[in-house]
């Protein structure tokens, strides 16, 4: 470095003269005027979340299906549904449901997560990462896989009734409820380990200093410190319970057993008159309550939540300022924390591994003498690999797309002085709280209003591509955001004031700087759209199947070795994606920090 | 003829009155500070001048060209304001190199290829980084990331250049080379220069005119001696330097230039020049430490000196702090001698008063 070397006289009179009309030409490369551009964007968004919404709500008053000529404004379809002791039955096993999975799930979710950042637990940095992974596996793996274990006849079922005599049938409401609680625990875990990551441990332990003893502590100093994580990770889990699908046509469904969204599908897929109203009331009602639940979140967490964020500047914690336990307690506490990893997530993948290499799996007979290949070659032509192919290209373009359209939204909502960029944060956060089946319902009557385009993406997999995404919007709104207050504002004023535009400076600067959140949020987004189905369930036309609607319809109809394999299919694309993203991100950051 | 004028610019922030009618202007080629503590505004001040801050009410031009008048609902976008801004955190964007940094605004313009490249290294000359422009930002130095960012704001020939405490993340010693360097590059260019900063040493050294703003005012714009040698009032007197604040009350009228006045603090008689007070009115005397005269114990009195005692000395390596007691008043002084006191005599010269309003 030489401050001191003046600069000569030549280069000063280069640098300054103005040959050139810069600001004129920044303008002539404007061709859009940058508030139309933000608004266009605006509006995609709005288009996209109120696109399921409007023509369900329109199709439930109305007498026949809105392709139908001579219909009627009519409150019938409610009639009709409240009049149905099957939906009665239906909403109450919801209720009973959607109460066991969130008590428990809030029980063992935040006692697993104050185990692993607040004790000396055996392993515990490596069991919260465990814990996670039902968040990221295919959800519908997970539940045959629960069904291949625990359900009439599998290996588990039989050893718990029979030889240790406790009851377990995963059919009834209760039973429905183990598998919810276990696919809700990851969501409490997280939002709790969160919470507690952003408390100082310092605040336990003063209170032990002053000589409480460390249940106390737990009682009078940590749990109420949860308090808002706990509520909102409740609240989360109801949400998530009421409009539970899979669970109930994988488990209960075929034994009477119906919660909402199960007996809507139903009523959908075998009405005498296709397509009949007062599924789109049902839907309707849902949606109502998914939207109060959600109304009531924002307004029960709206002080806490800033609590929660002032603890977020504490102390870092972690073992070391964590509780001693006693030897054999901790020891008893490691094993219990892995036998519940593996009798919920481990064992049931394992059972589904088992059972795509055997022709049934049964406790009576031995696998290896059932082994056979069957299942992987049964899957390997016809509808199966026409779904995976389907899947992965939805999962691909959707994840491309939505990650696109959110890096978009994003920046007009937090980088942008368009007028209504406020909103955006609300709208994006909105398809988190409709139910799958409504977005699939809810979708399937936007098509046929909206038609051109509607019937050529109904007859394609685009129109499920559409739904899957939307859906999605929410997921890669939380990652983008984040991902935006991490940098500077100045970054891209710096580019404004040197002339660029808005879309140049949001091209060239903030999106370059982004990139592996953009990548993360197009793995995260991949992973999502590949394993979701419940919209897909109502849009899906013959030669247009899914992998998850794929596997619900052979498992409806009692097949089970090709649906195993389909479902390990679903997992080793979904471990795959992740381990490239990972690898990929690394050597991003790696790049970066060595160029 | 690239001139900046601010007029009348106010805004609010909810309740808080950010900007409060701040009203000044850059002539050609002067190097201009906003001066103030945090807070004060100056900051805001130098973004509605860049377009990142809309003001509520007020004017701005430069130029010519209007670039802000509420009156006539005139706004121009930040990006077609044509200025060189150089941010608090330098803002250099990480994915890209210094040249690549340096190239973004002629790349925007569509600048040919081979111009663009003299160009960027003749900006990266400039500012000493001609060596570096195939690194990236987070294998720069602080102070070199700081030049980098002047040479990007400096590459497209902006009308004026506006700083935003870009010294401010720089160690000390860097600061004042750093200082040397702009002062040196502006008068070279000949840039019409609008410097934030709270750093009273800074403006000093730098400007040929400083502008004190706090709680959202402008509250004295002149020449760094205007300022320090006449501030307007107890603020500036307190914020530029440290100075010490009497309060006192005037006897006798004005006479021949001068008027008696009587310290509130000990009750002494003191003589200052200016002869607009009346008796009776009470005013405060800003004196500055080195303009005090102290001396060892002498036992004769004369106009404006008293017997003091030194309560507490600090050796400052070029010179000594002395908070001294003149019968009840602490007095704070310094001088490049040495005095065992603890007796002293101080002379406060009448030309070192300056007369606040109260």
């Amino acid at each position: 470095m030489s401050d001191q070397a003046q600069p000569g006289p030549d280069t000063v009179t280069m640098v300054r003269p103005a040959g050139y009309a810069p600001a004129a030409g920044a303008r002539a490369r404007r061709f859009i005027p940058e508030t139309g551009l933000q608004a266009a964007i605006w509006a995609l968004v709005l288009v996209c979340v109120l696109a399921p919404v409007l023509p369900l709500v329109y199709a439930s008053v109305q007498s026949k299906p809105i392709y139908a000529v001579g219909r009627v404004f009519t409150l019938a379809a409610y009639q009709q549904l409240f009049a149905d002791p099957a939906f009665r039955t239906a909403a109450l096993n919801t209720l009973e449901f959607a109460a066991i999975t969130t008590g428990c799930s809030l029980v063992l979710g935040a006692g697993f997560a104050i185990l692993c950042s607040r004790t000396d637990v055996p392993g515990g940095r490596v069991y919260s990462r465990l814990f996670i992974t039902p968040i990221l596996l295919p959800p519908l793996g997970l539940i045959l896989g629960w069904n291949t274990l625990y359900g009439p006849g599998g290996y588990a079922h039989d050893f718990l009734n029979r030889t240790l005599h406790i009851p377990v049938n995963l059919t009834t409401v209760p039973g429905m409820a183990v598998l919810g609680t276990a696919t809700a625990v990851p969501v409490v875990f997280l939002v709790c380990q969160a919470a507690l990551s952003g408390i100082d441990t310092s605040l336990e332990n003063s209170a032990r200093s002053v000589g409480a003893s460390p249940l106390r502590v737990l009682g009078r100093i940590t749990l109420p410190m949860l308090r808002p994580a706990l509520l909102n990770s409740g609240l989360l889990v109801f949400m998530l319970s009421i409009e539970s699908l899979g669970i109930p046509l994988v488990l209960g469904s075929p034994q009477g057993h119906d919660l909402i969204a199960s007996y809507l599908y139903n009523t959908w897929s075998s009405a005498i008159t296709p397509d009949p109203p007062v599924v789109s009331a049902g839907a309707t009602v849902l949606l109502a309550c998914a939207c109060l639940l959600l109304l009531m979140r924002s307004k029960l967490l709206g002080d806490q939540a800033r609590f929660v964020s002032i603890g977020g500047r504490g102390g870092r914690s972690g073992a070391a300022g964590g509780m001693q336990l006693g030897k054999s307690l901790r020891v008893a506490l490691g094993v219990l924390l892995g036998l519940y990893l593996t009798a919920t997530t481990f064992a049931p993948i394992a059972a589904l591994a088992l059972s795509s290499v055997v022709s049934q799996l049964t406790p009576l007979i031995a696998p290896w003498h059932l082994f056979t290949l069957g299942n992987w070659r049964t899957i390997g032509h016809g509808t199966f690999a026409h779904s995976i192919v389907n899947s992965v290209e939805i999962a691909l373009v959707g994840a491309v797309v939505t990650a696109a359209v959110v890096a978009l939204a994003t920046a007009v909502a937090h980088r942008s002085r368009f007028r209504l960029r406020r909103s955006l944060p609300f709208v994006l956060l909105f398809p988190r709280a409709i139910p799958g089946i409504i977005i699939g319902i809810g979708f399937f009557w936007t098509f046929v209003l909206v038609n051109p385009p509607g019937s050529a993406l109904r007859n394609s997999i685009w129109g499920i591509m559409i739904a899957l995404s939307v859906r999605s919007l929410t997921l890669a709104y939380f990652v983008m955001s984040a991902a935006f207050t991490t940098v500077s504002q100045s970054l891209d004023n710096a580019a404004r004031s040197t002339g660029a535009s808005w879309w140049t400076s949001i091209t060239r600067i903030t999106f370059p700087i982004l990139r592996p959140a953009l990548f993360v949020s197009f793995i995260l987004l991949f992973i999502s759209i590949l394993n979701d189905y419940d919209p897909a369930l109502f849009l899906v036309t013959p030669g247009h199947e899914i992998m998850g609607v794929a596997m619900l319809d052979a498992a409806q109809q009692g097949t089970t070795g090709p649906v195993a394999a389909l479902a390990m299919v679903q997992v080793a694309i979904t471990i795959a994606a992740i381990a490239i993203g990972g690898r990929l991100f690394g050597s991003t950051i790696r790049g970066n920090r060595n160029a | 003829m690239p001139e900046i004028t601010v007029e009348g610019l106010s805004k609010t922030f909810g309740q808080e009155r950010a900007l409060n009618d701040v009203s000044f202007s850059v002539h050609d080629k002067e190097f201009l500070t906003l001066l103030g503590p945090s807070g004060c505004g100056k900051t805001t001040t130098l973004m509605s001048i860049a377009g990142f801050q809309r003001p509520d009410e007020g004017m701005i031009s430069c130029g010519g060209r209007i670039f802000y008048d509420q009156a006539r609902k005139v706004y121009l976008a930040a990006e077609d304001r044509n200025l060189g801004l150089v941010f608090q955190s330098y803002a250099i964007w990480p994915h890209l190199t210094v040249f690549g940094n340096v190239a973004f605004p002629l790349k925007i313009r569509r600048m040919k290829k081979d111009a663009l490249r003299r160009r960027v290294l003749e900006a990266l000359e400039l500012v000493e980084m001609a060596g570096y422009a195939g690194r990236y930002p987070h294998e720069l130095s602080g102070g070199q990331q700081q030049r980098v960012a002047l040479a990007r704001a400096l590459v497209y020939s902006p009308t004026v250049l506006l700083l935003d405490e870009p010294f401010s993340n720089l160690d000390a010693k860097l600061r004042e080379r750093a200082r040397t360097w702009l002062k040196h590059l502006q008068t070279e260019l000949g840039l019409t220069t609008l410097f934030v900063t709270h750093d009273q040493d800074e403006a000093l050294s730098l400007s040929d005119r400083i502008v004190v703003m706090n709680a959202g005012s402008v509250l004295q714009a002149g020449t760094p001696e205007d300022i320090y040698h006449r501030p307007a009032t107890r603020f500036v007197a307190e914020f530029l330097g440290h100075c010490n604040i009497l309060a006192a009350r005037a006897v006798t009228a004005a006479s021949s230039g001068s008027t008696e006045l009587v310290l509130a603090a000990n009750g002494q008689p003191i003589t200052v020049p200016g002869d607009d007070l009346a008796a009776g009115d009470e005013v405060q005397l800003a004196v500055r430490p080195e303009a005090v005269e102290l001396t060892g114990h002498q036992p004769a009195a004369g106009e404006n000196t008293y017997p003091a005692e030194v309560r507490t000395v600090s050796f400052l390596g070029d010179h000594y702090l002395y908070e001294l007691d003149v019968g009840g008043l602490p007095l704070t002084v310094t001088s490049a001698q040495s005095f065992a006191g603890p007796a002293v005599t101080v002379r406060i010269p009448p030309s070192a008063c300056r007369i606040l309003p109260a």
